[in-house]
């Protein structure tokens, strides 16, 4: 296994481990009423993992290809991670106008 | 949109299992049969049902993926040169969406689901393109132990463009409706573009992560994901998909096919006649 994919294998398994963990927790305890403040804030973390673990992948992506001096997927990476922030941007927008 | 309970969320978390389960089954994202779940069965706006509906297809991607780096099934230089089209329609689609009106994308979610329904029958009996071991897979082709045929696979891409336009296309359709929009992909890495089932599935599953990113990030900003209901679906999701994945290797999935084509196809009518209330 190459150590582009060892890296994203762990990415990935330690993002999917840490949001559902918080998810499942924060779930349960918003639905038995106990420590709301905790479960919010459990879920909101666990929203932001899922979502983060993708980008994150991306990164990583973008470090294993810069070292391996593959510059066509360097630039192919990073582009992904621009559009990625692009999309922070327009909600970013869209909260102010709409 | 109705309030949030623990009994809706213990209804969201066993859609989210059927429909995990039914989608590992069937080679697609839970999300065809989610979200018209909860946008005619519980009246959820549509958009809220896309966001809800992408967290898990993101969920379904990193841990479907994790699960298979190093067996080469996933093309990831392919993968990764295609999510620069998927991300760019799916933030494209996540936008378009905000402004788009209910019953539009009710519409086309009718579309989608009516071809989804003729994708899945026409390809009852899809087998892999097998091609000779020798062959130089070039920078973006791949090479893998198939264990179906026993030997070893290699396959080169052909039709780049095609590739490309597929994906922005899934992309887009992704983030507006909330799919993984493999259902649209698949198919044409495959039949067009020279990549064997199984590595089309799993590089499509691979992308979905970054694609589904691209969507929820616009309606996680714009507060479209309600946390507890999302938490619901994206546990049932997964708990759907391993079993689906762990029961179901083995089952016959051809009298099911014909089933949930027929399940989309009565979608596709109850979205056209909501939209035109």
């Amino acid at each position: 296994m190459s150590r582009l994919e060892r890296s994203i294998g762990a990415v990935l398994r330690g993002g999917v481990i840490v949001s559902s963990g918080c998810l499942g927790l924060g779930l349960v305890l918003s639905l038995i009423h106990v420590a709301p403040a905790a479960a919010g804030i459990l879920l909101q973390v666990g929203l932001l993992t899922l979502i983060a673990t993708p980008a994150a992948r991306v990164v990583i992506s973008i470090v294993e290809y810069t070292a391996t001096r593959e510059w066509p997927f360097v630039l192919l990476t990073t582009i992904v991670f621009l559009e990625l922030l692009a999309s922070a941007g327009a909600a970013l927008i869209f909260n102010r106008r709409l | 949109m109705p309030p949030v309970t623990p009994a809706l969320a213990l209804i969201i978390f066993i859609a989210g299992g059927v429909a995990g389960a039914l989608g590992a089954l069937l080679g697609l994202g839970g999300g065809i049969f989610l979200v018209p779940f909860l946008n005619l069965g519980f009246n959820f706006p549509i958009t809220t049902a896309a966001a809800i509906s992408l967290t898990t297809v993101i969920a379904t991607s990193s841990s479907v993926s994790a699960g298979r780096t190093g067996k080469q099934l996933i093309n990831m230089r392919f993968g990764m040169l295609l999510e620069v089209a998927t991300a760019a329609g799916s933030l494209f689609g996540g936008a378009t969406a905000q402004f788009l009106a209910q019953s539009t994308l009710q519409r086309m979610f009718g579309v989608v689901a009516i071809v989804v329904a003729l994708i899945m029958v026409s390809r009852l009996k899809r087998r892999n393109v097998i091609l000779d071991p020798s062959i130089d897979p070039g920078v973006l082709g791949g090479r893998f132990y198939d264990e179906e045929s026993g030997g070893v696979v290699t396959y080169q891409i052909k039709r780049l463009p095609v590739a490309i336009g597929a994906s922005f296309l899934a992309g887009n359709v992704s983030s507006m409706l909330g799919i993984g929009g493999g259902i649209i992909k698949v198919p044409v890495l495959n039949a067009w573009c020279g990549m064997p089932m199984r590595a089309a599935a799993a590089t499509s599953a691979f992308m979905i992560g970054v694609t589904a990113t691209a969507g929820a990030i616009i309606y996680y900003g714009r507060g479209q994901i309600v946390p507890v209901l999302a938490a619901a679906a994206v546990l049932g999701v997964q708990l759907g998909s391993w079993g689906g994945m762990r029961f179901g290797q083995k089952a016959s999935v051809m009298w099911l096919k014909v089933l949930m084509a027929g399940v989309l196809a009565v979608v596709s009518v109850l979205m056209f006649v909501r939209a035109a209330h």
